[in-house]
């Protein structure tokens, strides 16, 4: 078990090392970028001068980027002077977080109990109708769910609000929106392992031993059948993460995501690397410690170190 | 449902039809609607910018935000363009870089999974450790990335959804293979003499093919959604070349006024992706019968 | 009172493709502490049967009995209604039978491996059968009750093995572990569905043993399910005969052993005792294959760390001539398959050398060929026969299509395959034809020697006997040499002329196949001997049996010492410390301190030896 983390540690720095050094080249390439023409004014570009020392060789350019890095520090934003990236992350994080956090709540319950619900009905409707839902849901863009929303609940129907995140209210249209996609895979992936689950022999046995169906799901079943869901929640943070982008747009959420489009939208090229890095961080964590907490519930690699 | 967690599914299988390559060939209803799907709208795709008397670009300001008509079947946007034709162009361009990820990500990841399967050990573990450091990095900031360093077109979007694309099937491919290439009918066909080539031509990869063909198709859709989501939020193909994301992203600011314009693309993309969806799921479903009988 | 009493017992299955009963007409009565054997081969309806009485068939299944009692109360299940299940019926009669099941009515499956959770810890999966029945039992009171019946299962460290995981135990504590399940709540009557076929053959004899103690001492009534006559005859008073899914005949032990009066029942105690026909001698010339020395070691742990050295197979040694069988056996784990892959080339030898012809083998050889054990994995699923058939000339002959094809047909009838049946896949095909084609594959080269390993275990005793009665004719027609693996006593006996031993890796004894039989001198060979459960029920009862307790562990490696003599009824000191040489007397070879000079003493040179135990 050990040497199993120690390796997908080493893994996941390996990639983040290529991460931050694609990002640090990408930038120097992008046409535009104040790391080519110099066309900015003289207070941005000392600033970029001293953070970035864009007068000395590549290399040490390199070395100097990597060690702000692991200060934590992430650069400056050039279109906005004297904002650091690691500021814009401190403001927008938290919203971002929230968003994401209740979606893949909402996807990992719901697409649980969905998908447990289509494996076991005895209804040809309700089977079908679940089906039929998980490929709508894996098939209708989030952004385009977002917009319907928006169109049906806040503009047509005004049931909710549509902009910010005042209140509990507002969260509800962009966590839905999030969660939609992430939820019907759950439930697709939970409905595929239940069924397979359930046709196993020990489950014969559970049954012959009395145990009552409601029981034998819970403790045998859903205990195997729960693990490739598991897996799936670092995809999903990926997934979360870049679906903030439209969602926060939509809903006018100042979240990470948006901060990140607008970044875009302005070539504010500091701003994008620094983002970027971030969220890379924060994917490769977050598939980190699913991939142990797999590794960990798995009795046969548990214990392959005895 | 508590007596159905009993009622273990008939293991039985629907009647084969064995002369036809040893695959089912039962109607399979998701696969058929997907396909017709699919096909009306390629067809539509091809057609109606070839047929339509207007162009994508031209602007008319006297026609601005008109409704549906048979001249304009879907209206018109805010600079007097036919969105009727602007949809169909939009799907040209996601149907092209849905099917050229589908065929790039699919070649390449057969072949690194073929070669990091049958070879094993060493090579095995660095092939796949390398897919691992690439595919920690979610596919959409090497999109953004390479957008902004080569420009928004068409072939920066495919080269940028192409970079980790294919990493999934490679890693299918590579756990078929290492699956089969034990059995023992690959051992008797080395014994016969078989070299690595055609070991995997004949025996390893047909035997992988469900797995392998499902999870191409749904690579479409993926990177269909990949270009309209980069396209709406403002990083994909620029104005005045219509992609269905930015048509939606156009019509967005006028939501309220004119909802119908936000429509008509959304659904259209939508349909596209379900039509495919569709077809996976077909598939998926004609794969999973077959392993079990 | 009858613990179990069953009448015409009839299961339909109601699906497009098992039209008609499989079973019917089926009665039976079991009284408390009675063993009583169901018997037929597989798809006779026995296991249907059994899980039909507990209620575990599908809905697609229906279910009718006459009568079905258990101890005076009625568990039949309500009979359909036009071909359906009635639903308050159904609901009413499944709350029934969770009550009933694991507290009155208890089940082994065959192969533990797949019926215990492989995610559970053992002691839960029996805590959580304590529980269910007995509402109030604390958490602390199950674990000191499973603890409780492990022992009595046998397991040798009870409370540690509480929290062991199924894949950490081996195939017989696993066994052990299902039936200290199955006793959790005191059962009137435990039905074993073929409790030993997964097992070893020593380890089966152990099995039985301990389940005739529990219908002695706890007054449980056992049904034995199984299509091993000899499993049936060491252990079962009573005996049911089924075929096709009706029962052909009933009676005690004796009755049916020693005087069946169906037909069928005679085939069947004819075919499992008469396995024994021994072919004649035909040695000739020089060694066609020869091991010397072959050792095959893998490494786990990282290198120059913790590296530890597993040899699957170690010094063996051994020499097959040209058309004869020579047969290696052994149980699960002693290295027979990897002995099996060095000869055909798919592994190379870490130590020794593998001679073919006298020449040191390398890579793989035409003129070796195999055929391999699971009928279903060795074809090519998405290849027609003919083309299976066809590759190996394709690949090593430059002959034109028609001459292909020829050869094709000519291989098929000779292995007993209708020729025009080339163009089908291998699904079309049963486990006994699709064998054919593995063998017709083999010649298809006309290899010189043929390795076959395991080729008939997966299939049911009447093909076992087609299958080598064709490997006997082609060895007849083409004078094709054979390696025949199996564990499998009995089919070893009948086909080989020379045999040899294996355990843990090395070769124990060799020697005529004969003379081995009658006469062994090697503690394990005698041990797997009267391990064989033979179809005669008072020779089982009387049989001495060997103390060879405990299991062939894979993973243990006994540096020092030989490595039997953990298990060895005859084990002295000196076979703790060193590993015995092998003693050569004639054709016999034995690698024992037994009949080491220092032991035996010096005897003259034409000295005959004989067994030393």
């Amino acid at each position: 078990m050990l040497k199993y983390t120690g390796k997908r540690i080493l893994i996941g720095i390996l990639s983040l090392f290529v991460l931050v050094t694609a990002a640090f080249f990408l930038t120097r390439l992008m046409p535009g970028s104040p790391f080519q023409s110099g066309n900015v004014s003289e207070d941005v570009l000392k600033s970029m001068e001293e953070e970035y020392g864009l007068d000395r060789p590549m290399t040490e350019q390199y070395r100097l980027y990597l060690g702000n890095l692991l200060k934590g520090d992430l650069g400056v934003s050039f279109k906005k002077p004297g904002v650091t990236v690691v500021e814009v992350i401190r403001r927008a994080w938290p919203m971002t977080a929230a968003l994401g956090g209740l979606a893949i709540l909402t996807a990992a319950v719901f697409g649980t109990l969905l998908g447990i619900w289509q494996a076991s009905s005895g209804k040809k409707a309700v089977r079908g109708g679940i089906f039929l839902g998980t490929i709508l849901g894996t098939g209708i863009p989030n952004f385009v769910i977002a917009l319907l929303l928006m169109f049906f609940f806040g503009v047509k129907l005004k049931l909710l609000p549509i902009a910010g995140l005042a209140g509990p209210q507002n969260y509800i249209l962009p966590v839905i929106s999030l969660a939609v996609y992430p939820t019907a895979v759950i439930a697709r992936l939970m409905q595929n392992t239940f069924r397979e689950e359930m046709q196993k022999d020990y489950v014969v046995l559970a049954k012959a031993k009395g145990l009552k169906p409601g029981r034998t799901a819970l403790t045998h079943i859903l205990k195997n059948a729960w693990i490739p869901v598991l897996n799936y929640i670092g995809p999903a943070a990926a997934f979360l993460l870049t679906g903030s982008f439209v969602v926060e747009s939509i809903f006018t959420i100042p979240g990470l995501g948006r901060e990140f489009v607008n970044s875009i939208g302005n070539r504010d090229y500091t701003l994008i690397m620094g983002l970027t890095v971030f969220m890379g961080i924060v994917v490769i964590g977050i598939n980190l410690l699913t991939d142990l907490m797999c590794a960990w519930l798995d009795p046969r690699v548990r214990r392959a170190c005895r | 449902m508590k007596k159905a967690i009993y009622q273990r599914r008939s293991r039985g299988v629907c009647p084969t039809d064995v002369s036809a390559g040893g695959y089912q060939r039962k109607r399979n209803p998701y696969v058929l609607t997907g396909g017709i799907l699919l096909a009306v709208l390629i067809l539509l795709a091809i057609l109606v910018p070839v047929l339509s008397p207007y162009s994508y670009e031209t602007q008319n300001v006297e026609i601005q935000n008109a409704g549906s008509s048979l001249q304009h079947l879907f209206g018109t946007d805010k600079f007097g363009r036919d969105i009727f034709v602007r949809v169909w162009y939009g799907t040209r361009i996601s149907l092209l870089v849905g099917a050229g990820s589908a065929l790039f990500c699919g070649v390449i990841g057969i072949l690194y999974g073929s070669i990091a399967g049958y070879a094993g050990q060493k090579t095995d573990m660095l092939m796949m450790r390398l897919a691992d450091v690439i595919d920690a990095i979610p596919s959409l900031l090497y999109v953004i990335l390479i957008m902004l360093v080569l420009g928004a077109n068409v072939g920066s979007i495919l080269l940028g959804i192409c970079i980790s694309g294919w990493i999934d099937l490679a890693r299918i491919v590579r756990g078929e293979i290492m699956r089969l290439k034990e059995r023992e009918f690959c051992v008797a066909a080395r014994m016969a003499g078989a070299g690595t080539v055609r070991i995997l031509r004949k025996h390893l990869l047909p035997n992988a093919a469900g797995p392998v063909i499902v999870n191409i198709t749904f690579q479409i859709p993926k990177a269909i959604f990949t270009e309209a989501f980069l396209s709406f939020v403002g990083v994909g193909i620029a104005a005045p070349v219509a992609s269905l994301g930015t048509l939606i992203q156009d019509a967005r600011s006028q939501m309220q006024v004119y909802p119908s314009q936000m429509f008509y693309p959304i659904v259209v993309l939508c349909i596209l992706i379900l039509s495919v969806n569709l077809i996976g799921a077909g598939l998926e479903r004609a794969s999973r019968l077959e392993e079990e009988g | 009172m009858n613990v179990l009493s069953v009448q015409d017992l009839s299961v339909q299955f109601h699906d497009r493709h098992a039209k008609g009963e499989t079973v019917s007409g089926l009665s039976l009565e079991i009284a408390p502490g009675e063993i009583v054997g169901i018997v037929g081969e597989s798809g006779s309806g026995k296991s249907t049967a059994m899980q039909a009485v507990l209620g575990l068939l599908p809905e697609r299944a229906e279910v009718m009995s006459g009568k079905m009692l258990l101890n005076g109360d009625s568990i039949a299940p309500p009979p359909y209604r036009d071909g359906r299940p009635q639903k308050q019926e159904q609901k009413a009669y499944e709350k029934k039978m969770q009550q009933i099941r694991g507290s009155q009515i208890a089940m082994v499956f065959q192969d533990p491996l797949s019926y215990l959770n492989p995610t559970v810890k053992i002691g839960r999966q029996i805590t959580e059968a304590v529980r269910v029945h007995n509402k109030n039992c604390s958490r602390a009171q199950a674990k000191v009750r499973a603890a409780e019946l492990l022992d009595m299962a046998g397991l040798r460290r009870p409370k540690e093995s509480l929290d062991k995981y199924p894949f950490e135990m081996s195939g017989g504590m696993r066994q052990r572990a299902a039936i200290a399940i199955a006793l959790a709540c005191e059962p009137k009557l435990l039905i074993a569905d073929e409790p030993t076929t997964a097992l070893d053959v020593t380890v089966q004899g152990q099995i039985l043993k301990l389940l005739a103690r529990i219908a002695e001492e706890t007054a449980t009534a056992i049904l034995l399910v199984s299509h091993d006559l000899g499993v049936i005859a060491s252990v079962c008073q009573r005996v049911l005969v089924m075929q096709n899914g009706k029962m052909v005949e009933e009676g005690t032990v004796e009755e049916i052993f020693y005087d069946p009066r169906q037909e069928y029942t005679r085939l069947l105690i004819e075919r499992a005792s008469g396995l024994c026909a021994l072919t004649e001698k035909k040695i000739s010339g020089e060694a066609l294959l020869t091991l010397k020395n072959v050792t095959k070691s893998y490494h786990s742990g990282r290198r120059n760390l913790d590296q530890k050295k597993f040899e699957a197979v170690r010094d063996v040694s051994f020499e097959l001539y040209k058309g004869e069988t020579y047969g290696l056996v052994g149980e699960s784990g002693c290295g027979k398959t990897t002995v099996a892959k060095m000869i055909t080339g798919v592994h190379a030898p870490s130590g020794g050398a593998v001679l073919y012809h006298g020449e040191e083998l390398v890579g793989m050889q035409r003129q070796i060929q195999m055929v391999f054990q699971d009928p279903y994995a060795s074809l090519n699923p998405r290849m027609t026969i003919r083309e299976t058939l066809e590759e190996p000339l394709l690949l090593n002959t430059s002959d034109s299509p028609e001459i292909r094809k020829e050869k094709v047909t000519e291989i098929m009838k000779m292995a007993g395959l209708p020729p025009e049946d080339a163009g089908k896949y291998p699904r079309a095909f049963s486990g006994g034809q699709r064998q054919r084609i593995g063998i017709a594959r083999a010649l298809m080269l006309r290899p010189e020697l043929i390795v076959c390993d395991e080729p008939v275990s997966a299939l049911d005793v009447s093909i076992q006997e087609q299958i080598l009665e064709l490997l006997e004719q082609i060895q007849r027609e083409t004078k094709v040499s054979y390696l025949f693996i199996s564990h499998d006593l009995n089919v070893v006996k009948r086909i080989s002329q020379r045999l040899g031993v294996m355990y843990a890796g090395s070769i124990v004894e060799s020697g005529a196949t004969e003379s081995v039989y009658e006469d062994p001198w090697h503690p394990y060979t005698k041990a797997l001997l009267s391990a064989i459960l033979t179809p005669d029920p008072r020779t089982a009862r009387r049989r001495r049996k060997m103390a060879a307790g405990g299991e062939q562990e894979k993973e243990v490696q006994y540096d020092t010492g030989c490595p039997f003599a953990s298990r060895c009824g005859y084990a002295m000191e000196c076979c703790h410390a060193d590993r015995p040489k092998t003693y050569c007397f004639g054709d016999r070879k034995v690698a024992c301190f037994l009949y080491s000079e220092e032991y035996t003493g010096r005897r003259s040179n034409d000295y005959k030896m004989t067994s030393q135990i």
